[in-house]
């Protein structure tokens, strides 16, 4: 039997159950990261809330994006994955004040996924598929049983991405 | 970094509380004029909430949600947002445009404007109260009008407020008009900058 495991803000789930779908509810400006080594088995998903810490921030947080892909790897390979195998893919980073003025005000989604394909790109690692942007929530979940990583936006289907 | 707790004693609780819980009455007025009908206000508090902590604060985070949000600029900066469930928002827009409660079903441009002016009026009132009280002037933006899953529209608050600190005050309070405008709640998130400036004195 299938059982979710919501990964909150700031935080990372590792699993290797079959049985176990990792699930980061409703991203806003938020980024989900999702990795999965198909080899042995091993899924991980990063809640990251923040681009970077400003000075005097905890920096170990892994809310931030940067230090958040860094422990989610470190979790994944200390259980046996391999980095060089991991197949990620990314959703989040939405700008849910389309109104004027505010806009630009709340460019975290954007800065979020700057930031992750900077991190991503700096320790030369592929994305395989995004679904980022826009100024709509998400849902991403990832089955451990085979990898396979979707997202739902309101009112609409689960759809592998 | 000066951390929020560190000024946070019983008198300044206190004091935001009053403002707030006032603030909060003279919305209400505001809310009620527009809806033309009777308003009471229920569980006005001030808190130090734990950031990571929000979404747990309303209901599923994937429930549809329905939030009026606006920006205060000025001599107090901060958040402020109306949210509630997605039936209750439909509720308030047949009570504004004088429909038989039942009518509207989506929210479309001529509905999120009704939820935008209640959230301007709503706002104004309070931001006028506290204005007048603090010796600070106070503007808001133009709102906002959201419809999503709960946890995305808590980002906004979040991701604004946790740049700076782990932990944000929030006023709640709740308006109760019968039956129907329970379980709308009305947030007020100051700046940490602001918090701090006020906790200095």
């Amino acid at each position: 039997m299938e059982t979710s495991v919501g990964v909150g803000l700031g935080e990372i789930a590792v699993s290797q159950n079959c049985e176990e779908i990792l699930v980061a509810f409703g991203l806003g400006s938020c980024v989900g990261i999702g990795a999965y080594d198909p080899v042995k088995g091993i899924a991980g998903l990063l809640h990251a809330v923040l681009p970077e810490p400003l000075n005097g921030s905890d920096l170990s947080s892994t809310k931030y994006v940067g230090n958040g892909i860094n422990k989610l790897f470190e979790e994944m390979i200390s259980k046996g994955a391999v980095k060089e195998r991991l197949i990620i893919r990314i959703a989040g980073g939405a700008n849910m004040l389309t109104s004027p003025g505010l806009s630009k005000t709340f460019d975290i989604g954007t800065r979020n996924i700057a930031m992750t394909l900077k991190v991503l790109e700096t320790q030369r690692m592929k994305i395989v598929s995004q679904n980022v942007g826009g100024s709509t929530g998400r849902t991403f979940r990832i089955y451990v049983a085979d990898g396979k990583m979707t997202i739902r936006m309101i009112g609409e289907k689960e759809t592998v991405f | 970094m000066t951390e929020l707790r560190s000024i946070f004693t019983d008198e300044f609780v206190n004091l935001l509380t009053k403002i707030s819980k006032e603030g909060i009455e003279n919305a209400s007025k505001g809310f009620a004029g527009m809806l033309g009908k009777e308003l009471t206000v229920k569980s006005s508090t001030a808190k130090l909430v734990k950031l990571l902590d929000i979404p747990k604060m309303l209901g599923g985070p994937e429930d549809e949600t329905v939030a009026i949000y606006l920006k205060t600029e000025g001599g107090i900066a901060g958040q402020m947002m109306l949210v509630m469930p997605c039936e209750k928002a439909f509720g308030l827009v047949d009570m504004i445009m004088g429909e038989p409660i039942g009518t509207t079903t989506v929210l479309g441009k001529m509905e999120k404007s009704a939820l935008q002016e209640l959230g301007n009026i709503t706002g104004t009132y309070f931001l006028n109260y506290v204005s007048d009280n603090t010796g600070r002037s106070v503007r808001p933006t133009p709102p906002a009008v959201m419809v999503d899953m709960c946890a995305a529209i808590l980002d906004i608050v979040i991701a604004t407020a946790g740049i700076e600190n782990e932990e944000v005050l929030m006023l709640d309070a709740e308006f109760v008009q019968g039956d129907l405008c329970t379980e709308i709640q009305f947030w007020v998130i100051p700046d940490p900058q602001t918090i701090l400036a006020y906790g200095a004195k």
